[in-house]
């Protein structure tokens, strides 16, 4: 098991209710996969550096996510099928 | 007397060249911040650190101008990359200033 950070940039015109269905489904697929979710962040609205999908925005949600690594494989690839999801990052996370 | 005289010559200049040298070009920091400040840690979400690590195109800035240590300059590359992928910084120089109009 290793802990995880997953950044998740969701499209910015969705309304709360769509947000929290992603965000459960991501969940669901964490679950499934037999890790957890240590915490979750919400950055809110931010301006993005660039544009992606035409967007300037997007609603940033940063995740502590426990998982074994033969599954990151596995959330990885339905997180891009996840229509609300613009962009992601998971990235270990570094222990200081 | 003489070696003192080439030293100061040299400080001088270096000094001058590192005012004059590109507008924006900070001055070269003598060590590796991050060797000299344990505090400060590498991470691709404090955008505003790693900032000052591009310049205003967007480049990742050179070890000559960052001051960075060989492996601290690898973390600097590493966590701008990151931050680039998610939005936190821009691949180009073309941003916020720009884009808002």
């Amino acid at each position: 098991m290793n802990t995880y950070e997953l950044v998740v940039i969701i499209h910015p015109d969705l309304d709360d209710e769509a947000i929290d269905q992603a965000l459960t489904r991501i969940k669901n697929w964490i679950a499934d996969g037999g890790g957890k979710i240590e915490k979750t962040d919400n950055w809110g609205k931010r301006r993005l550096a660039y544009e992606i999908q035409k967007q300037r925005e997007g609603i940033y949600y940063l995740m502590d996510v426990i998982l074994p690594p033969t599954s990151i494989a596995e959330l990885e690839r339905n997180i891009i099928i996840l229509e609300p999801v613009m962009r992601h990052m998971i990235v270990t996370k570094n222990e200081s | 007397m003489i070696d003192d005289s080439n030293s100061s010559g040299s400080n001088d200049r270096r000094r001058s060249r590192s005012y004059s040298g590109g507008r924006r070009y900070q001055r070269k920091p003598r060590y590796c911040i991050f060797c000299s400040d344990k505090t400060l840690e590498l991470d691709y979400k404090n955008y505003s650190l790693l900032r000052k690590f591009i310049t205003e195109e967007g480049k990742i800035r050179p070890r000559r101008q960052t001051g960075a240590c060989a492996k601290h300059q690898r973390g600097v590359a590493r966590e701008i990359k990151r931050a680039r992928h998610i939005a936190l910084l821009p691949y180009t120089g073309e941003t916020w200033e720009e884009s808002i109009r």
